[in-house]
């Protein structure tokens, strides 16, 4: 079942690296709340945008203070378009 | 660095909105200045996130913390300081930073907590 991953903590937290452990080839990965904190400049080698569609709530970016131009691989997404990619796949994991 | 002997040092270590500890901290550090307490204030970990200019929380329909911080240098306290380690592994430079903290490395660090009395962590 092709799955979206959401991910609502501080990199602190290696979430990401729990996530990744167990995505497959054709999930999404979604940054919300302190989630967006992973796209903070190239903090990290971005490498998994390249192999898994990758999305981060525009908002909570806003909020934080995050610049929000160029993030090589990852697609703004504000809420009418969150609510499309619950659509778009078929279940939800929350990763927190 | 000497420093003097306090009455609190604050170790914030959590990013803003996520959760509300990072208000808690601030709460507690304001009511312990309007009781002349002589307190450090400490950015570290997370925190560092707490000071990022632009923020704009009305976003998320909550109050923009980046702002409400600064009320720290009106009640009196203007020891501020942000962990060195923190700042680079998040990639975050000074300039990115609202409240112009100080610089500090893990010994300053220790000597400020060895030299409080008091010390909160959240």
């Amino acid at each position: 079942m092709k799955t979206l991953h959401t991910i609502s903590k501080t990199p602190t937290s290696n979430l990401l690296t729990s996530c990744l452990e167990a995505i497959a080839e054709d999930d999404g990965v979604l940054f919300l709340e302190d989630g967006v904190y992973y796209i903070w400049k190239d903090i990290k080698d971005l490498i998994y945008t390249e192999q898994y569609e990758c999305y981060a709530l525009k908002e909570d970016l806003l909020a934080r203070g995050i610049e929000i131009t160029s993030r090589k691989g990852v697609n703004l997404v504000d809420y009418p378009a969150f609510v499309d990619l619950c659509e778009k796949y078929e279940k939800i994991i929350n990763w927190f | 660095m000497n420093y003097q002997l306090t009455n609190f040092t604050f170790l914030a270590r959590t990013a803003p909105y996520g959760t509300n500890r990072c208000n808690l901290l601030m709460d507690i550090a304001l009511a312990s200045s309007v009781f002349e307490q002589k307190s450090n204030y400490v950015f570290m970990d997370d925190a560092i996130y707490q000071l990022l200019r632009n923020q704009n929380a009305d976003h998320i329909q909550t109050k923009t913390f980046g702002k409400a911080i600064e009320a720290l240098k009106l009640y009196g306290i203007n020891n501020i300081y942000v962990l060195e380690k923190s700042l680079t592994e998040r990639s975050v430079s000074l300039d990115e930073l609202v409240l112009n903290p100080e610089i500090i490395n893990q010994q300053q660090l220790q000597e400020l907590v060895r030299n409080s009395q008091n010390v909160i962590s959240l």
